[in-house]
């Protein structure tokens, strides 16, 4: 595992999706917190220097729309992918992240989008 | 004008000129007998000169008596003076006897200057001469002369007297004729003047009472009319068919839809048997139904209108219709007709099962987004895995790996299969296990309630079967659970249950079945009472845009059509509130088919 990875914040409370998510982004060299829901996910992301977090939508207690706001308003240049197995969310749930993408579009096109989010940053740290 | 009024005018109209007749016969009979009075009156006046002029005939006698006796001195001479003397007497009698005062003076005077010149003139003369002496004493007949003279002027003057009183009768008379002539011409004139006007207001009486009978039979023939005319347009402008039909069931009159309707004109209906022209069988046995109007001359009531039921019009083509009929009564209360009302619901049917499909279409709606949401999140897992597989996993990791795939396709595999059985209609009824039913739609509605924030319990004992449309029972429970865990909202709880029931009586004495009740209980904040009425009908939401509004009403008419019963408990206060939906299912239920 490279020691320069990025940490990544994975929320979601499906607990089998978020296992196999956290393999999947440690095998793409990622290293990875999860939380199981969104009190646990702003607790970590508060406590944590999280570089980019992969926030499920549907959730018991709070959805990933309120979460995304609250991890705006506490880091606001931490970029969100908001990952949800519904389609269609509302505008103003879309337009707080990054990124926005549906479940079962596959594991390249998450760990593409995840790389964008970075090169992204990196080219505007740059600049 | 009533009768006995009109009568009595009549018997006034007949006695006013009897009445008047009788007054003027009445003063005819008096001026008669006047008239009579004063024709006596003249003729006594006549006999008065009459006996007058015969006493001076008779003076007239004696004296020429008895001068002849005394130039002559033969007693034969002397005869009419002897004849006078009694009837003299006599007519003198008589004339007293008539003579008014006047002439009675006159009369004594008369009486005594004769007595005189008889006492004093004729006797002694007489005498003499008998005795044979001369009587030709110039002074003695001078004597004799004047009171013979003065005799005569005084008859004269009975004469006179009696013919002025006649002459003044009979002016008299000539007055009273005519008085009475005018009298009776202003009289007659004066009758026929009452008669004429009594006769007049009596009649006006009359002919207005006629008149105003006549204008009260017009205007009463043109209220019915109108009243008819007023009926007829109602009739024709109903948007039901109405056929009356007489006390033998045949067809009197039809009104313009139900013409339309049954494809018969009046004009080939009329006085055609009912069962003719009004022809219905029942929708799903083809069976022919009683007829209303039969059945009301049966049951001599209103009788209600049948379900499923249609109508074979003239052509043979078919309507679905509502029928209800009533018995028209006479006024001694005999069955004298029977009008009967139908319409069609043809239209109605196709609308509400449109409404049923759309509901059921709603609630598939409602689920997709959940069913989208429980497919995708074990897909995803499983496109991960693949991707790990793909790319060289270590050592005992692959079997892990497919391991959990497997599990995770069977999740999708159980989702799918369960809201294939939400849509999958059957024919007739099934035995449908409670516990698993239920146990499904809880699966699929996971997500819901943890996106919602609300958590579910259920106690659902097994082995509790029901016949029933298992589509349709899914879909029940689905609206109901669905509102509970809605009612229930962040941090509420849902609890499902099933409560076997034993057959058995209820406190009341009635007959409870077999079955099971299941509840659907939620901690939300309960319904108030002003919404609880309006639960069950069709197009009440308090979803706003999110509800059709037809949920419960459709569960109501699933239920029913499985003989159910479904209830809504609900309870706004502290820390009781909430609501319970409970629904009763019977083991072996009498299935009513019209219930959706």
């Amino acid at each position: 595992m490279p020691k320069n990875a990025h940490l990544v914040l994975c929320v979601d409370d499906e607990v089998v999706g978020l296992r196999v998510r956290k393999i999947l982004l440690e095998r793409a060299g990622y290293e990875v917190l999860t939380a199981a829901d969104g009190y646990a996910g702003l607790e970590l992301f508060a406590a944590q220097p999280v570089e980019a977090v992969v926030l499920d939508y549907a959730m018991p207690g709070m959805h990933g729309g309120e979460v995304a706001k609250k991890m705006r308003q506490a880091k606001p240049n931490v970029p969100i992918l908001l990952l949800s197995a519904y389609v269609g969310l509302p505008e103003e749930v879309s337009s707080l992240v990054d990124v926005y993408m549906t479940k079962g579009e596959g594991a390249p096109a998450l760990l593409e989008k995840l790389g964008n989010l970075f090169s992204l940053r990196g080219a505007s740290h740059l600049r | 004008m009533e009768l006995k009024r009109f009568q009595r005018t009549l018997r006034q109209a007949m006695i006013l000129p009897v009445l008047a007749c009788l007054m003027l016969a009445g003063v005819l009979v008096w001026q008669t007998h006047e008239s009579d009075t004063t024709v006596g009156l003249i003729e006594r006046s006549d006999q008065r000169i009459a006996l007058a002029r015969l006493i001076e005939t008779l003076v007239v006698d004696e004296e020429t008596g008895l001068r002849g006796y005394q130039v002559t001195s033969d007693p034969r001479f002397l005869q009419p003076y002897n004849v006078a003397e009694p009837r003299m007497e006599q007519a003198i009698a008589q004339l007293r006897s008539i003579a008014g005062p006047t002439e009675t003076d006159l009369l004594d005077r008369f009486v005594k200057e004769h007595q005189t010149w008889h006492q004093s003139f004729a006797e002694p003369l007489i005498a003499m001469i008998a005795a044979g002496g001369r009587a030709s004493d110039d002074d003695i007949n001078l004597t004799g002369r004047a009171r013979m003279d003065s005799m005569r002027n005084l008859l004269a003057q009975v004469v006179s007297i009696s013919e002025q009183r006649s002459a003044e009768r009979s002016a008299e008379f000539r007055r009273q004729t005519r008085r009475v002539l005018t009298a009776l011409v202003v009289l007659a004139g004066i009758i026929g003047l009452v008669i004429g006007l009594f006769t007049r207001d009596r009649l006006q009486d009359v002919s207005v009472a006629f008149r105003r009978s006549i204008e009260l039979q017009r205007s009463r023939a043109e209220e019915l009319f109108q009243s008819e005319q007023h009926l007829r347009t109602t009739l024709a402008s109903i948007g039901d068919g109405v056929i009356s039909c007489d006390a033998n069931a045949k067809v009197e009159l039809m009104n313009p839809i139900a013409q339309e309707l049954t494809g018969w004109l009046e004009s080939q209906a009329r006085g055609r048997r009912i069962e003719e022209v009004f022809r219905i069988v029942n929708e799903t046995t083809r069976q022919p139904l009683e007829n209303p109007v039969t059945k009301v001359q049966r049951l001599n009531r209103v009788v209600g209108m049948g379900n499923h039921t249609v109508l074979i019009r003239k052509d043979g083509s078919e309507l679905s219709i509502d029928d209800s009929a009533s018995p028209i009564r006479n006024e001694a209360g005999e069955l004298s007709g029977v009008v009967m009302v139908f319409r069609d619901i043809t239209m109605e049917r196709r609308t509400r099962a449109a409404l049923l499909a759309n509901e059921k279409l709603a609630v598939a709606g409602r689920l997709a987004a959940t069913i989208a949401h429980e497919i995708h999140n074990p897909l995803d897992s499983v496109a991960n895995l693949l991707y790990l597989l793909q790319h060289d996993p270590e050592d005992g990791e692959a079997k892990h790996f497919l391991d959990i795939a497997q599990s995770e396709l069977a999740r999708v595999t159980q989702i799918s299969r369960a809201m294939l059985s939400l849509y999958r209609e059957s024919k007739a009824p099934v035995p449908v296990d409670l516990k698993d039913m239920l146990d499904d739609l809880l699966l699929l509605m996971e997500g819901r309630f943890n996106s919602l924030g609300v958590s579910a319990t259920s106690d659902l004992p097994s082995g509790i079967v029901v016949d029933g449309f298992p589509a349709e029972l899914r879909q029940v429970f689905t609206n109901l659970i669905t509102n509970a865990a809605e009612a229930a909202a962040q941090g509420g709880t849902v609890l499902v249950r099933i409560i076997p029931q034993h057959a058995s009586l209820s406190p009341s004495g009635q007959r409870i079945e077999e079955g099971a009740i299941v509840e659907i209980i939620d901690n939300g904040p309960g319904i108030p009472q002003e919404v609880q009425d309006h639960l069950f009908q069709p197009f009440f939401t308090t979803k706003g845009e999110r509800g059709t509004g037809l949920g419960l009403w459709v569960s109501q008419g699933i239920i029913r059509k499985h003989a159910g019963i479904i209830h809504l408990f609900s309870n706004t206060e502290g820390s009781i509130r909430g609501t319970t939906a409970s629904v009763f299912l019977a083991s072996k239920p009498i299935m009513e088919p019209g219930g959706d």
